[in-house]
């Protein structure tokens, strides 16, 4: 288990952590989301030793996290880089190696992983000569040959076309079932909320959000509901302050309603109306989820939400 | 894994993809074929000069080829006397080039006869002919005069020659050696320092620094690519010093002093010492720059302290190779590795003195490194522009 606790950092003047905690367990993706500067990648640098926080720290396993410990992470930095001039076999050896392997089985893993990424011919060609997406997943094998106990990848789905999302998708939720801890950060939340069990969500330097999705969704304030009323459009709504109006087609209206809204009396209203032939009350999706955690409490929620 | 096992890994990695790399290889053969060639070309090109041809047209005063030959071994230089049969062989022989000047004095010496060339008068033939001509002819009118054959030898005695410090062979040998190793020290600084330097800063660039740096720490990542260039320069060294060597032995061209071995050891020594210091300042400020041209840039104190010491090496050095300027630059790390292996050379340092610098200079090493390492760690992970020492050193230090 990857424990991150109370984290800060400055910058000068910018504060890039303020007192961030979380953890990543064994077999679960962890979707580490927040806006940008709001110090995912100054996190991901802190649990690899190339940021050092001004407090707090990193424990793996309960221990504080070293050099050791480090070799059995595998990294995915968010600006990529490999040696462009380097051939891709004997650059992936040598990451593997660097993480301890023997010179045998970091070729075994080598070989094994070019072939698992499909690039299995190109082992001795120097990495500039691959295509962009081909060097993408060099780095992810990279980060994959020594057979990490834990996964942090910085944007992993950046760049990527739909085939290689389904390459990186398919990897990563093999390596969780295989036991392997991974954090991964995206802006694409939709992606996240397929792939990830769990989210983290940061916002200024701390955590504002975090824990399984299904968790965080039945803990939202709020409900989506959707209701069309055959023939009265959406003016059987009107005047009611607790309901906001996402969108509005014919006769079909989106809600976002508190939870605690009372259906019954809506419902109600709505058949007082006319005819309803669609009411469905449903949790926010993860990106409302994410506008509501970091929106400073001060500013319009709903208005973000749109 | 253990620190040295990192560090191994990094310098095996440098000096297998820069030793296998067109462009290293090119230059080695290319300085290679250079040290070797600037050996052998002036053996062939000066070694084995042909005599001059000298044709005398028969009847010839008695004495005058010995008189000619003579002259020519005091100033070096090999002549051979081809009898005429008379004027007209001499022209033949002008016309197809088997002599260099047809020379025909009466028998008698009655009169100061000709020297023929086929197209332009030579001096050094003009000048050795007539020497000896006008020696033969002054003997004859003095003789007849009735000077004694020994007052005559006595007169026509020469000046004795002699020098305050004569030159021997194994001193000009132990001259070239002096300035080659410097040049190689200088080669050694320049082309592998700047290795480092580049090296750093493409690492730095291309982002692959963070992915290292994610299992290797900072420091480690500088030595080993220090190291593993350093292997490569070692390497490139021990080529240079074979290929003089051997070009040497072969062209027969100089005495190589007994001291020899011990002089490449030195050399050898010095070569890594001032690589070393020089790199690792270089590589430490190489991280500070983000591009290329910042990266030159940032170099050029280090590039101008380097030309400084060597050109203080060889001209005041070797000039004066135990004099204050020797003395005092022999224990300035910069200078060091150029001064210290010239000196030797001369044989105008004491073993005391050698230890005593090599201790100073490991000492400087140990330093710079301290410091270097330090900027380095700070600066090589930030990629926005160029970075101040002072802002690297604070940020390396957390």
């Amino acid at each position: 288990m990857l424990e991150v606790n109370d984290l800060a950092k400055r910058y000068g003047q910018v504060v890039a952590l303020d007192g961030a905690t979380f953890t990543a367990r064994a077999g679960r993706i962890v979707g580490f989301l927040g806006p940008n500067g709001a110090g995912k990648t100054t996190t991901m640098r802190c649990i690899f030793g190339l940021a050092r926080p001004d407090r707090g720290d990193v424990r793996w396993n309960g221990q504080p996290v070293d050099r050791e410990a480090r070799l059995r992470f595998g990294y995915m930095p968010e600006q990529r880089g490999l040696y462009p001039r380097m051939r891709v076999g004997e650059q992936l050896s040598y990451f593997a190696q660097q993480h301890g392997l023997s010179g045998t089985d970091a070729n075994a893993a080598t070989a094994r992983w070019l072939d698992r990424m499909g690039l299995g011919d190109r082992s001795k060609s120097k990495l500039e000569e691959l295509s962009h997406g081909n060097q993408q997943r060099v780095q992810l094998a990279a980060a994959l040959a020594h057979d990490p106990e834990l996964l942090v990848l910085d944007e992993p789905f950046s760049g990527l076309d739909p085939i290689g999302i389904a390459t990186m998708t398919e990897v990563v939720t093999e390596r969780a079932r295989a036991g392997v801890g991974v954090v991964l950060s995206s802006h694409q939340l939709d992606l996240v909320e397929d792939v990830c069990e769990d989210v983290v969500i940061i916002a200024r330097g701390r955590i504002v959000a975090a824990g399984a999705i299904d968790e965080l969704k039945e803990r939202s304030g709020r409900r989506h509901l959707e209701v069309e009323v055959v023939g009265s459009g959406s003016a059987w709504l009107d005047g009611d302050a607790t309901l906001t109006v996402l969108q509005r087609t014919g006769d079909r209206v989106k809600l976002l309603v508190p939870n605690d809204v009372d259906l019954d009396a809506l419902l109600a209203r709505a058949r007082a109306a006319g005819e309803v032939r669609t009411f469905a009350y449903q949790p926010p999706r993860l990106s409302e989820i994410f506008m509501e955690a970091v929106t400073p409490a001060d500013s319009p929620v709903v208005e973000a939400a749109r | 894994m253990s620190r040295w096992r990192s560090i191994w890994l990094v310098a095996r990695r440098e000096v297998l993809e820069r030793g296998r790399s067109r462009g290293f290889i090119l230059s080695m053969v290319f300085t290679t074929l250079i040290v070797a060639g600037s050996f052998i070309l002036p053996s062939v090109l000066f070694g084995d000069e042909a005599a001059t041809r000298i044709g005398v047209v028969q009847p010839e005063p008695a004495g005058l080829g010995l008189a000619i030959t003579t002259t020519a071994a005091q100033l070096d230089q090999e002549v051979e006397i081809v009898p005429l049969a008379d004027a007209a062989a001499g022209e033949a022989g002008l016309a197809d080039g088997s002599i260099a000047a047809a020379v025909n004095v009466p028998a008698d010496l009655s009169g100061p006869g000709s020297i023929r060339f086929d197209e332009e008068p030579d001096s050094f033939v003009t000048q050795l002919v007539t020497a000896a001509v006008v020696a033969l002819r002054t003997q004859a009118v003095l003789l007849e005069a009735g000077v004694s054959q020994g007052d005559l030898l006595a007169a026509q005695q020469a000046p004795a020659v002699d020098a305050v410090d004569p030159q021997t062979d194994a001193d000009g040998g132990r001259f070239l050696f002096a300035n080659i190793g410097a040049v190689l020290v200088l080669v050694g600084v320049f082309s592998f320092g700047f290795t480092v330097l580049t090296g750093v800063v493409e690492e730095k660039q291309s982002r692959v620094v963070e992915v290292v740096l994610s299992t290797v720490r900072a420091k480690d990542l500088l030595i080993g690519k220090v190291l593993g260039i350093g292997i490569l320069g070692l390497g490139q060294l021990a080529l240079f010093m074979a290929a003089a060597l051997g070009a040497a032995a072969v062209t027969d061209q100089f005495v190589l002093p007994e001291t020899t071995p011990t002089a490449i050891v030195l050399l050898a020594v010095w070569f890594m010492l001032g690589y070393i210091l020089y790199s690792t300042a270089l590589g430490s400020l190489g991280a500070l720059a983000s591009r290329m041209e910042e990266a030159s840039n940032a170099s050029t104190p280090v590039t101008v302290v380097a030309m400084v010491s060597y050109f203080v090496a060889i001209l005041a050095v070797t000039n004066d190779p135990a004099g204050p300027v020797a003395q005092v630059a022999t224990y300035f790390p910069p200078s060091a590795p150029f001064v210290v292996p010239l000196r030797a050379a001369f044989d105008a340092i004491g073993p005391v003195e050698i230890l005593l610098s090599i201790a100073v200079t490991l000492a400087a090493i140990w330093g710079l490194f301290s410091i270097g390492a330090r900027v380095y760690a700070g600066a090589v992970l930030q990629s926005a522009g160029r970075m101040k020492i002072r802002d690297a050193w604070r940020s390396g230090g957390e």
